[in-house]
């Protein structure tokens, strides 16, 4: 190895089809594209071919963690799935996906920095990593059952220390909303069908061995107690959400919940919080509660604790005891999971009878993690829950579905808030019943065309959410205007950037934002208030950039993005200032390898140019620009005709935005007219061979 | 007068800053008077007959002038409170200030500072929670009083979707706005999270 830490040294490859099991070097293979999505991309580039379908069995599945996985660096428990995205529509187009919990350190502690598998088992197995001991094992027994039963039955069987990443029904079925979930509640959307047609029920992994740091003790010591020092809360919210002593700031929709006085009333015995001053380190898990963020002060009475990934004190994860529902629905009175997934049940109703954050929905939550976390069905960040409302209330689901089907719901408790209305629901999805749960199960974009509705109509409605491609927006103009335009142009599914609205939410006044902003981004115009949006400039695509790349480098570190960057922190004596080289700290610590911050910044660029390099091939066109980066109308109207760019609204201006592609694309060494990276990127990238591949199929400018 | 007067020795000293800082780890800020009963309180024997007794306010400059983190603040008519701001920021000592001054200023020059300050209009619901703990009729009140008079003309309140009432301040945002930031707050941000 040319390195001396960070990286355990091997990709551990599978093949299916014939039952072959081989390791590559790491370092000599993927060094330059670092791990995590990095690999994931340069495999998707090498090896699977343009035309190749995602449940075909020429197509691979990438698990891949980054140098800093398992090294104890906080928020690095991400593990990157990549493959080819079937509820991508109307073609599948590489994209991945993005799991927490344990087992990016438990593959690296086995010795591995990537899994890469592809064929198809001609039964159903499970694949058995201990160590160097890699087995393709009989998994017949537990086809069929769910995550919760397969991981304990697996646990059983390697012991209690194993991660288990496993499918339920839904993947078993090829249901492309469906999910991979290890450590039953941390999932990757959108990648469970792929293992299905792989006859792929579960990866378990246990490592023994661990990771090396190439930097000395104290340095690295050190760097860890500054990431900690400057963590805030659950997506990086640097100031409470209440007034607290300590604190100079405070925003009532930071997710740093912790007060006097609020308890984890389900612990035994209850613990309360305190006012958690940041500079209490042993004292951040205390900050966050998603249950009581979510679902309403009446959370915290079922708090037991906050849960999450290997080495993240954040613990965005909360874990509610909730004792009625044991009798009430027959289902356990735990439950635990995080944002899209703790809201997966009750994001399918319009109303409940005592509200959205009453009891009921509580309860519903309750109810639908424990269905579509043992099924393993995918949400696609509530988009499914979404449809599903508007296609009830608009009467599109009585007209379509023949009457027998649709009488055999009960639409009277959907529309009380009755969460048994779950248990119709969501097995249909998972086992493909029906022409609803088939349907579902689908993805927006191709579901609606096999009902045969336009995609136009979805893309009006702003309350849908929906932007392009079969996938809603995340982040978008609500967050950091036009660059949260930009992003949500860019990826074959929803953006998942959290680099922007991590900022903009971070909770500290929006003069101290402009004065971070100037130090990272050159310019205090890089950032507006919320909804006070200000015409485009070159800040502001420096910011877009910026946001994408460091998206880009944490999937590929196995950094957090759900967390991340932390330029701003919750400490008055740094003026709030974050630290904008710890990624580069951290990597250069951890692999030996010394990269400054922009140096590693270009690292990511080529990352995400291969990804770009591999949409244009398989999409077989360069005018990116025009058919897919793809803005929804709903952008740019205003509901109650409020002129865009005009304080009290976050619709943006046709002109404005064409500029703010423009800049964007000048930013990123791109051709305005197509929107495609040049030769001279390419080059630059150290993708020479990249775009001279694509410039013999014209689809390099 | 000699009871007027207090020990100018160093444990005196010592005391009167261990006393607010003490104060400010719970959360509190505390008055002059209410820091020399405690002085006295504890110290009462030594202060008899003593011959280097200073007055409260020369003990006070001393004490400040010794704990480069210890700060004063004080009320518009001119009450002095003491806090340390190695346990309380400046914007919290001035919030329970505003508390002393009554319900009514605390809750206008809350949503002054907010509507200013971050932009961002205050939701009601904020004045219960502590430290302004203030109860469901007060907070009514307050919003009767102020509808009432001149001074807090500016004001102004704007209801979300889902029926929750934040205030706001005319000088600084507009009403549109207001509204807008308020269903961001209170329902915008949980429907995008």
């Amino acid at each position: 190895m040319a390195t001396k830490g960070g990286w355990a040294g091997k990709v551990l490859r599978v093949d299916l089809s014939a039952g072959r099991i081989w390791t590559e070097d790491t370092i000599e293979k993927y060094k330059d594209y670092l791990g995590g999505t990095g690999i994931g991309y340069k495999v998707i580039w090498d090896e699977v071919p343009a035309g190749t379908k995602p449940f075909d069995p020429g197509n691979k599945i990438i698990f891949a963690v980054g140098p800093l996985a398992g090294t104890g660096a906080p928020s690095s428990g991400r593990t990157a799935i990549t493959t080819l995205w079937p509820t991508c529509w109307p073609k599948p187009l590489v994209a991945s996906g993005h799991m927490g919990g344990h087992f990016a350190a438990e593959l690296k502690y086995a010795g591995y920095d990537a899994l890469i598998i592809e064929g198809k088992a001609d039964r159903p197995v499970w694949l058995s990593i201990a160590d160097k001991k890699v087995e393709i094992r009989d998994a017949r027994g537990l086809w069929g059952e769910g995550i919760r039963r397969a991981t304990y039955e697996i646990n059983q069987l390697m012991g209690p220390e194993a991660c288990v990443a496993t499918i339920g029904q839904a993947g078993e079925n090829l249901v492309p909303m469906s999910v991979v979930m290890n450590s039953v509640s941390h999932s990757a959307g959108g990648a469970g069908g792929i293992m299905g047609s792989k006859n792929l029920k579960a990866v378990a992994v246990r490592g023994t061995g661990s990771v090396r740091i190439a930097g000395n003790k104290e340095d690295w010591e050190k760097a860890i107690k500054l990431h900690l020092s400057i963590l805030g809360a659950n997506n990086q919210h640097v100031v409470p959400n209440s007034p607290q002593p300590w604190a100079e700031y405070y925003s009532a929709g930071s997710r740093w919940l912790a007060s006097k006085g609020r308890r984890w009333e389900k612990s035994n015995p209850a613990i309360e919080t305190g006012s958690c001053d940041p500079h209490h380190l042993n004292r951040i898990a205390y900050r966050t509660n998603n249950a009581a963020y979510f679902l309403g002060e009446g959370a915290w009475q079922y708090t037991v604790r906050g849960n999450g990934c290997t080495s993240c004190p954040i613990r965005c994860h909360t874990l509610i005891k909730v004792p009625a529902v044991a009798a009430k629905y027959g289902i356990p009175e735990h439950g635990q999971n995080t944002c899209g997934g703790l809201n997966f049940g009750r994001a399918f109703f319009k109303t409940f009878p005592d509200g959205q954050r009453g009891q009921t929905a509580i309860e519903a939550c309750m109810v639908g993690m424990h269905l579509a976390d043992d099924l393993g069905i995918w949400n696609n960040y509530s988009q499914v829950q979404r449809d599903f409302i508007k296609l009830y209330y608009d009467g599109t689901l009585k007209g379509k579905l023949g009457e027998k089907e649709f009488k055999s719901y009960s639409w009277d408790k959907y529309e009380k808030g009755d969460p048994t209305f779950l248990f119709e629901l969501l097995p249909r999805i998972a086992n493909k019943e029906g022409e609803l749960g088939t349907a579902l199960g689908l993805g927006t974009g191709y579901h609606l065309e096999s009902w045969g509705i336009p995609e136009e109509e979805w893309k009006k409605e702003h309350s849908l959410q929906y932007w392009k491609m079969g996938h809603p927006k995340h982040h978008s103009n609500e967050d950091a205007g036009q660059c949260g335009v930009i992003i949500n142009t860019q990826y074959n599914r929803d953006a998942q950037c959290h680099s922007h609205s991590n900022f903009t939410r971070n909770g500290l006044p929006v003069e101290v934002q402009k004065r971070l902003a100037s130090e990272i981004w050159g310019s205090a115009d890089a950032i507006d208030a919320v909804g006070a949006y200000t015409p485009m400039n070159r800040a502001k695509a420096k910011m877009s950039k910026w946001s994408l790349l460091r998206k880009e480098l944490h999937d590929s570190l196995s950094l957090c993005n759900w967390m991340g960057p932390w330029v701003a922190s919750p400490l008055k004596e740094r003026g709030y200032r974050g630290e904008d080289t710890l990624e580069s700290l951290l990597y250069s610590l951890a692999t030996g390898d010394k990269k400054n911050r922009d140096e590693l910044d270009q690292v990511a660029e080529r990352i995400f140019n291969l990804h770009r390099a591999i949409t244009i091939r398989d999409m077989g066109t360069k005018e990116m620009r025009t058919r897919h980066d793809t803005i929804p109308p709903w952008v740019s109207g205003d509901a109650q005709g409020r002129p865009s760019l005009t304080k009290g609204t976050i619709h943006m201006d046709k002109e404005d935005i064409t500029n703010a592609m423009d800049m964007y694309y000048e930013e990123m060494g791109w051709d305005k007219a197509t929107g495609a990276p040049t030769a001279l990127t390419y080059r630059k990238l150290g993708l020479a061979s990249v775009g001279e591949d694509l410039k013999k199929k014209g689809f390099v400018p | 007068m000699k009871e007027d007067k207090i020990p100018d020795r160093p444990s005196q000293h010592q005391g009167a800053a261990d006393i607010i800082r003490e104060k400010s780890k719970t959360g509190q800020i505390v008055s002059a008077e209410e820091l020399f009963l405690t002085l006295r309180g504890e110290k009462g024997s030594e202060s008899e007959g003593a011959e280097d007794s200073v007055s409260p306010e020369a003990l006070l400059n001393k004490v400040m002038a010794e704990n480069k983190d210890l700060r004063e603040v004080r009320t518009k008519e001119g009450c002095a409170f003491y806090y340390s701001s190695m346990f309380m920021s400046e914007t919290y000592a001035r919030l329970l200030l505003c508390k002393q001054e009554g319900p009514i200023q605390l809750v206008a020059d809350t949503v002054r500072e907010d509507s200013d300050r971050y932009p961002r209009p205050t939701p009601l619901a904020v004045f219960k929670e502590p430290p302004f703990d203030l109860s469901k009729e007060e907070i009514l009140s307050c919003l009767q009083e102020m509808s009432s008079r001149v001074e807090y003309q500016d004001i102004s309140q704007v209801s979300t979707s889902i029926g929750h009432v934040f205030l706001y301040s005319t000088r600084h945002l507009d009403r549109d706005y207001a509204l807008m930031l308020a269903e961001w707050i209170d329902v915008g941000q949980f429907e995008n999270p």
